[in-house]
């Protein structure tokens, strides 16, 4: 594989702009792609899509992203259907002007995670999402009576 | 004078030690008044940040906390580890002892006063 660097257009985080890029290259697979790995090639920087690190220990699963300047009220995290969204809105003030975008980003959960214990917590520009996992079902023995 | 030495009579002044940082993304804004930037540093607790002001080069240090505790296992990473490093060359004289910083949910917002000195100044006509 040869890996070209070139800039055909400035990576820019308006959300608008990324949507008008995507709509019309939507039958050009490789270019599409392109677009969609540019958060792999310049982390943090491209469009709408959130950095995530999902780690895992013996009791829970731990999804962490990256939002920095995102306050707490402006997080959103729902599970719908075993997949995980969380949703942050960027506000910036430049004096009198004030901007916002917003990020998202999906993982899918895998299976055996206690959906009522999911806990997260915004900590220096990092959300961390906590996905207990079930206790497995222990191995009973059925006495004859 | 002999430039060339071997490795044992020539020892480096301080230890080899290479570091991986990176550059945050910022933000400078200003007016007459003072410069206001904005830096980036998720992953970074308010005791790992420091701030440097030497001949005109700020210099923003932010040590990523390891957000990887013992015994946890890495399926999905995308998330940089690296530290940041982050200078900057003033172009105006600015009043140290006015400056201020403040970290808030990741992002680090350095306000910087000038110097009367480099106001603009009205000059009256008599």
């Amino acid at each position: 594989m040869k890996i070209i660097r070139t800039h055909p257009f400035s990576i820019n985080r308006v959300s608008g702009l990324d949507e008008w890029f995507r709509h019309p290259l939507a039958g050009l697979p490789s270019l599409s792609s392109f677009i969609n790995n540019l958060g792999e090639v310049f982390p943090g920087v491209a469009g709408d899509k959130l950095a995530v690190d999902v780690h895992e220990d013996k009791d829970s699963y731990f999804a962490s992203f990256e939002v920095p300047g995102v306050r707490k009220e402006d997080v959103k995290i729902e599970l719908n259907n075993g997949v995980l969204t969380v949703a942050a809105e960027k506000r910036e003030k430049d004096g009198e002007k004030e901007s916002s975008y917003s990020l998202t980003r999906s993982v899918s959960v895998p299976d055996g995670v206690n959906a009522e214990a999911i806990a997260a917590k915004l900590e220096d520009g990092i959300l961390t999402v906590t996905l207990p996992k079930q206790e497995r079902s222990k191995p009973r023995t059925i006495t004859l009576s | 004078m002999n430039t060339t030495c071997s490795p044992s009579t020539c020892t480096p002044a301080t230890s080899g030690v290479t570091e991986s940082l990176r550059k945050p993304l910022y933000n400078i804004n200003g007016n007459a008044e003072a410069y206001e930037i904005r830096v980036e540093l998720p992953g970074v607790p308010k005791s790992n940040v420091k701030l440097d002001l030497e001949e005109n080069i700020l210099t923003v240090r932010g040590e990523r906390s390891t957000t990887v505790p013992e015994g946890m296992k890495a399926l999905h990473r995308e998330l940089s580890p690296l530290s940041y490093l982050l200078r900057l060359r003033l172009n105006a004289p600015v009043s140290e002892d006015q400056m201020s910083a403040k970290l808030e949910d990741g992002v680090l917002t350095l306000h910087l006063p000038l110097k009367e000195v480099a106001k603009p100044r009205q000059i009256p006509v008599l």
